[in-house]
């Protein structure tokens, strides 16, 4: 006679429930912590650009002559080496955060700022004011957003302001459709509807209704495109035509950096692994967020 | 289909128009006097006054603009400021560079990108498999093309020596031997150049192709995803097909469809991509033609760049919007 082992209930309903736990911790794992890791980089930077003059270990325009393309070194006083003028490329990273951050940041509320209202409208309204708008959005992105804002700060030259708002109008396009596509959907809800049932105007169907209700999946996009902006602000200084030297940014100390890849490596590889981390902190803050918040934009 | 077709070249004609306008008041705009520029501060003023007159700007601005949209729909630039030559010889040089760097970029973005795609789309519950998978992507969308060219420099061209620091190699060779048909009488010559020109590709591209398979990536686990959930993968499954087959034979064909679509953005990409690898790996090419003109304020030869980059994405995107008609009958445009 066989003797089959019965299950007991009360060992299998804890088996799974410690299943089911596990499962759980491994999904919250699997939320949470690319967006930890985002947040944490991203918070990073911020703390390190807004208080660049206290941690900077030096100037970031002092020039040493006695340490010129001098490798990196923990014990010496410059921890990540220097450029070809004796500068203390770690300072001059540092001080470039301040650069990346506020281009990213203020060209995004800038794309943000024009694009949504003109998308909203378009939306809203339709018609013949529909059609202009978005025939000038397509038109525009028509350029990649690198090539667009080459134009724009190849007319304008290039100083941070200029950086800023040639990528600000680079990224507008992309901010213009997708509050359109948003305020399509929105305007056909019933709450629209009861809106103008009670009287309200357009203006204040798009201000208090539609807005409001986009927002949300508008700002997990921006959190992206300040990513696609620090990209494009490293590319336009790499090619040189970002802020001039000697003021520090990402991309400008790369660029110099080039000339000396064969003896001295370091000035490119760490000024392009802050760029990449910078990229990497915003990604992953926008892309957990989309999953958390908006799965409608998954498929963007 | 065939209104369909019409529609969208309709479409596409002002849009081109409209992009060229803005890349000419653009340029226009631009602070500083391209004679100045060229002839230098000490010019006297009657030197500019004839060099404005030769280049044409003096005329009204609407004359310059309706004959700039004229000419340039004749693929005529005009001359480049600097050296003289017309612009579309430069054009015509650079172009296969760009073009044989974009397409080599593009396979190695293939063959990265999609198996790795449809491997998270099908593994996506394996946390081993997805994770680091995901790492990649988000690795390759955030890694600057200049850096990566730049750490494949530093190792594989100066610290290794394996491939070449700068340069192309003898594409012009290459083709002028294909032209000739040289490519008979001395097949080993030829084999060598072309050699040696994949020789001096190998960096770039992969470079290129690595930040491009992240896109691709991303792109193809969406497809495979949407693909995997349909009713015809059901229904494969349900006939007792091995998952192999559901997955060669229901789900990849299938996918390959919505990947059609993403070769536009694919080219645009591709296409900003060399602006920064040409310039890295000092290649000739349109990206960095565009970049040392706008260096060297050489508005013509900039223009014409600018305005060859975006005709190449408006008709990159309206054939494969006609692609897309032609290869999925399901779809119906209005």
């Amino acid at each position: 006679m066989a003797i089959v082992r019965r299950a007991d209930p009360v060992d299998l309903a804890i088996a799974t429930a410690g299943e089911a736990a596990r499962s759980a911790r491994r999904g919250r794992l699997r939320r949470w912590l690319p967006i930890s890791i985002g947040i944490v980089l991203a918070a990073t930077m911020v703390v390190v650009a807004a208080a660049a003059p206290l941690i900077a270990p030096l100037s970031p325009s002092a020039q040493y002559a006695d340490a010129v393309l001098k490798g990196p070194g923990a014990a010496d006083r410059h921890v990540l080496g220097t450029d070809e003028f004796g500068r203390d490329v770690l300072s001059r990273i540092i001080w470039g955060a301040r650069v990346s951050l506020e281009v990213g940041l203020v060209s995004v509320v800038f794309a943000f700022a024009v694009g949504v209202p003109l998308g909203i409208v378009a939306g809203v309204l339709g018609g013949r004011v529909e059609m202009l708008i978005m025939r000038g959005a397509d038109m525009l992105m028509a350029f990649p957003t690198l090539l667009l804002a080459l134009i724009i700060v190849t007319a304008l030259g290039g100083s941070l302001s200029n950086e800023m708002l040639a990528i600000g109008v680079a990224l507008t396009p992309n901010f213009v459709r997708l509050s359109r596509s948003l305020a399509l959907t929105i305007r056909e809800q019933d709450y629209i509807l009861a809106a103008r049932a009670l009287g309200s105007g357009q203006l204040r169907v798009m201000a208090r209704h539609v807005f409001p209700n986009a927002l949300y999946a508008l700002v997990v996009v921006a959190t992206l495109y300040i990513a696609t902006a620090i990209r494009t602000e490293a590319s336009l200084s790499f090619l040189g035509l970002g802020i001039p030297p000697p003021t520090p940014s990402w991309g400008n100390i790369l660029s110099e950096g080039r000339q000396y890849i064969k003896c001295c490596p370091w000035i490119t590889t760490f000024s392009g692994l802050a760029i990449m981390v910078a990229v990497l902190a915003f990604n992953l803050v926008g892309d957990a967020l989309r999953d958390l918040l908006d799965p409608r934009l998954k498929g963007e | 289909m065939l209104q369909y077709v019409l529609r969208r070249i309709l479409i596409a004609v002002p849009m081109l128009i409209g992009a060229m306008s803005i890349v000419f008041f653009a340029m226009r705009v631009l602070p500083g006097d391209p004679c100045v520029a060229m002839m230098g501060d000490q010019a006297t003023s009657e030197a500019l006054a004839d060099c404005t007159k030769n280049l044409g700007l003096n005329r009204p601005l609407a004359v310059q603009y309706a004959d700039y949209l004229w000419r340039s729909v004749r693929f005529d630039f005009g001359n480049s400021f600097r050296q003289g030559y017309p612009v579309r010889d430069y054009i015509a040089r650079m172009f296969p560079h760009t073009f044989v760097l974009v397409m080599a970029s593009a396979i190695v973005a293939a063959l990265v990108g999609i198996p790795i795609g449809i491997v998270s789309a099908l593994k996506r519950r394996n946390p081993l498999i997805d994770y680091p998978l995901r790492i990649f992507a988000l690795l390759g969308l955030s890694m600057p093309v200049f850096w990566l060219g730049i750490l494949l420099l530093i190792v594989f061209s100066l610290r290794l020596n394996i491939f070449p620091l700068i340069g192309a190699g003898d594409l012009d060779g290459v083709l002028a031997m294909i032209g000739s048909g040289e490519v008979f009488l001395y097949p080993r010559d030829f084999l060598v150049a072309v050699g040696d020109v994949l020789h001096h590709l190998t960096l770039p591209a992969l470079a290129l192709g690595f930040t491009l398979a992240a896109t691709v990536s991303r792109l193809s686990r969406s497809a495979m995803l949407e693909v995997i959930s349909q009713d015809y993968i059901r229904t494969a499954r349900a006939k007792g097909h091995v998952e192999r087959v559901v997955v060669y034979k229901h789900a990849l064909r299938n996918m390959l469809v919505p990947l059609l679509t993403i070769i536009g953005i694919f080219v645009a990409i591709a296409l900003t991509g060399t602006v920064l690898t040409e310039t890295v790996f000092t290649r000739p090419g349109l990206g960095k033609m565009l970049v040392d003109a706008i260096g060297a304020r050489d508005y013509p030869l900039a223009q014409g760049a600018i305005t060859v980059f975006t005709m190449i994405i408006i008709v990159v995107n309206l054939v494969v919007d006609m692609l897309y008609a032609v290869v999925d009958p399901r779809i119906t445009y209005r």
